[in-house]
């Protein structure tokens, strides 16, 4: 596609207008660090199970599962299996004792019971390794994704993602944030219907026919109806089950959405409502993976990208009309506009949970050791840590460039999040004898053994001959590792007060007892600065 | 209100922390209530769990090692696997649907009545210890 295509750019120019409008009527309400971090703790379980949806629903979501079911099937729709049922865990065993405990970030729930300084500094570790892998995963698929659809080049479109991310954080805070997403999540549904309607429509609204029609368009034939397609070692589809699974349980962008809400009861409401959210379109993007297969055929593969990513936008394109037609155009410019709110919403969120672990948690716990008043200071530094964070993340994306493989990385940030964050909180949340030495061993070991297996797979730097190890999956050697390094670095002493403080831990997580309340609605603004959460 | 001090310095020595050494936090834990709210707790998560990892493992080991199994044909292209990933999203909607209802009716208020007890229990032993009684100023909504 040659030239600048002025359509979707004036799509996407109304959609960031309104995520401006918005970013300018939360900036009026972000005062304190409460308002920034957790938008003052004052969304609704609905909304905030909306901005769940927003958040997890990124690019790797839309564009890379339709793109992997046109391209491979069935075991594309294993990943969107795993996705969901990954809510389960979240739900039963961290949603509501994430609310309970945290404050923040992550870290607030290890060093509420372990020694500050290393707890947290390991806890930081591990959510910037995730944050990084998926922003810099986000921020090239959004490069390649405007380059393509609009025809602005790669540098210029990872730049102008990266601005805007870093306007919706920088002035709106976590309640700009949360309002991206949750506009983010309504358009991506409604995207999404409106495509799958579309599909539905050529197959007289019958499924079994539109998986009929897909089969016979795919050189496989019936096996595209089945698994084997993507994977052919059994144990890296068990791997990245594991990964998927456990994964979201320690994902620090969707986590910090529980420190939204005002208690555990919204905070399991909103998993449910985005459980719903995220079902149904899960089940979407089969019908708009299926419609690719069926109506673009082979000859729809080189269109499609690497990994099929431009799937769905020119599905919508062939749906309105086909190329050249005014329907076929605009339903292209709608559909692509959406995939771009759809990344910005989840850099957003990917941007302010790493600033936090700058801010919050390196900054003002770690160097200050919470001298000062937090509550006042923490949104500026938290501010410059996301102009740092955005930076950075925008530099490595363009040098990077276009041959960073996006699925490898996200694959990448839920075996980190599945190996290191998800051991370290549920041995902090439920096991008495967890010590400090524990959480540092337990994020390390999972850190490193997680990356350190991907770069020596096959789908590593090394190559598929020259790989140390046959798994590209990871996650079924570095969760176990992470578990024990908890428990091996826990036998390495007794930490008194790692002890003392469970017990004030465990009941606060189970009950909600002494947690952090929200902030009154009235109290909103300056007065309200120095008015905190305990005390009410 | 508004203008009150945040949190006061806690264990640890620094402010920020959040922690309420006001509460007695054993006897919390001691309490009937809590140890019945674990034990209703547990009895769904605990073989809720087994059953959702059960399920959704050996839906992935048949994806891994009998693809053939999964694509047998139910009716037309709508093969066994698919039929099995359907349930999964049956499962994860029912699973969390049972456990939002149980929350509501049987964890919430059993967890207000362990949250009363230890603040009770806590304001107990501040008033028999001294009289400084600075309970009334670091009260604490459950």
């Amino acid at each position: 596609m040659g030239g600048v295509n002025y359509l979707p750019l004036a799509v996407f120019g109304v959609i960031l207008i309104v995520t401006l409008g918005i970013t300018y009527w939360a900036s009026k309400r972000t005062a304190t660090a409460t308002d920034f971090w957790a938008a003052g703790r004052g969304i609704s379980g609905p909304q905030n199970g909306l901005a769940i949806a927003g958040d997890y629903m990124s690019a790797a979501s839309f564009l890379g599962i339709a793109g992997l079911i046109y391209l491979f099937g069935f075991d594309g729709f294993l990943y969107s299996v795993g996705f969901l049922v990954a809510w389960l865990t979240v739900l039963f065993l961290l949603a509501e004792r994430m609310r309970n405990a945290g404050k923040f970030t992550i870290a607030d729930v290890l060093s509420f019971r372990l020694n500050e300084r290393p707890a947290r500094m390991a806890a930081a570790l591990g959510t910037l390794t995730v944050a990084a892998f998926y922003l810099i995963a986000q921020m090239v698929g959004a490069g390649v994704l405007i380059k393509a659809l609009i025809g602005l080049s790669f540098p210029v479109s990872v730049v102008i993602t990266g601005v805007f991310m870093l306007v919706y954080v920088i002035f709106g805070g976590m309640l700009a944030t949360t309002w991206v997403q949750i506009v983010k999540a309504v358009l991506l549904m409604v995207g999404a219907l409106a495509m799958s309607l579309f599909v539905l429509a050529r197959v007289g609204f019958n499924p079994i026919q539109l998986f009929d029609q897909a089969a016979a368009a795919h050189p496989e034939g019936q096996g595209y109806l089945a698994p084997g397609l993507r994977f052919t070692n059994p144990i890296d589809v068990f791997s990245l089950g594991i990964a998927l699974v456990l994964g979201t349980a320690g994902l620090p962008h969707i986590l910090i959405r529980f420190f939204t809400v005002p208690d555990a009861r919204a905070a399991r409401r909103s998993v449910m409502w985005a459980v719903s959210l995220i079902g149904s379109f899960y089940i979407m993007t089969t019908f708009i993976g299926f419609g690719a297969r069926a109506f673009l055929g082979v000859e729809g593969e080189k269109a499609a990208g690497k990994g099929g990513n431009l799937a769905a936008p020119n599905l919508a394109q062939f749906l309105g009309g086909g190329e050249g037609t005014t329907g076929g155009d605009i339903f292209l410019a709608v559909i692509s506009a959406i995939a771009f709110a759809t990344i910005l919403a989840v850099v957003a969120g990917l941007v302010i949970s790493a600033s936090g672990a700058v801010a919050h948690d390196v900054w003002t716990n770690v160097i200050r050791r919470g001298r000062g008043n937090p509550e006042r200071e923490e949104p500026t530094v938290g501010r410059i840590a996301a102009a740092g964070i955005g930076a950075v993340a925008i530099a490595i994306a363009i040098a990077g460039g276009e041959s960073l493989n996006v699925s490898y990385m996200v694959g990448l940030a839920f075996a980190v999040a599945a190996s290191a964050n998800f051991p370290a909180l549920v041995m902090a949340l439920s096991w008495r004898n967890f010590t400090t030495t524990g959480a540092v061993l337990g994020v390390v070991l999972g850190t490193v053994s997680s990356v350190g297996l991907i770069l020596i797979g096959p789908e590593g730097p090394l190559g598929k001959e020259g790989a140390l190890s046959p798994l590209t999956q990871p996650a079924i050697i570095s969760v176990p590792l992470g578990f024990l390094g908890c428990w091996l670095g826990s036998f390495f002493g007794r930490d008194q007060v790692a002890e003392r403080n469970f017990d004030e831990l465990f009941v606060r997580s189970q009950t909600g007892l002494g947690a952090e309340v929200a902030i009154e609605q009235p109290q909103r603004g300056r007065a309200a600065a120095a008015a905190t959460t305990t005390q009410t | 209100m508004a203008q009150s001090p945040p949190a006061s310095a806690g264990q640890d020595g620094h402010a920020g922390d959040d922690h309420h050494p006001e509460i007695d936090w054993i006897a919390a834990e001691d309490s009937p209530e809590f140890k019945q709210l674990l034990a209703k707790r547990r009895a769904f998560v605990l073989p809720a769990t087994i059953f959702f990892f059960v399920w959704y493992f050996g839906f992935i080991l048949l994806a891994g090692y009998a693809p053939d199994f999964m694509g047998t044909s139910l009716i037309g292209g709508f093969t066994l696997g698919y039929a099995l990933a359907l349930t999964q999203f049956v499962m994860t909607f029912v699973l969390g649907a049972m456990y939002l209802k149980r929350a509501d009716r049987d964890f919430d208020p059993l967890s207000r009545r362990a949250a009363e007890t230890a603040l009770e229990a806590g304001r107990r032993k501040a008033s028999e210890s001294d009289g400084r009684g600075d309970g009334g100023s670091r009260e604490v909504t459950a």
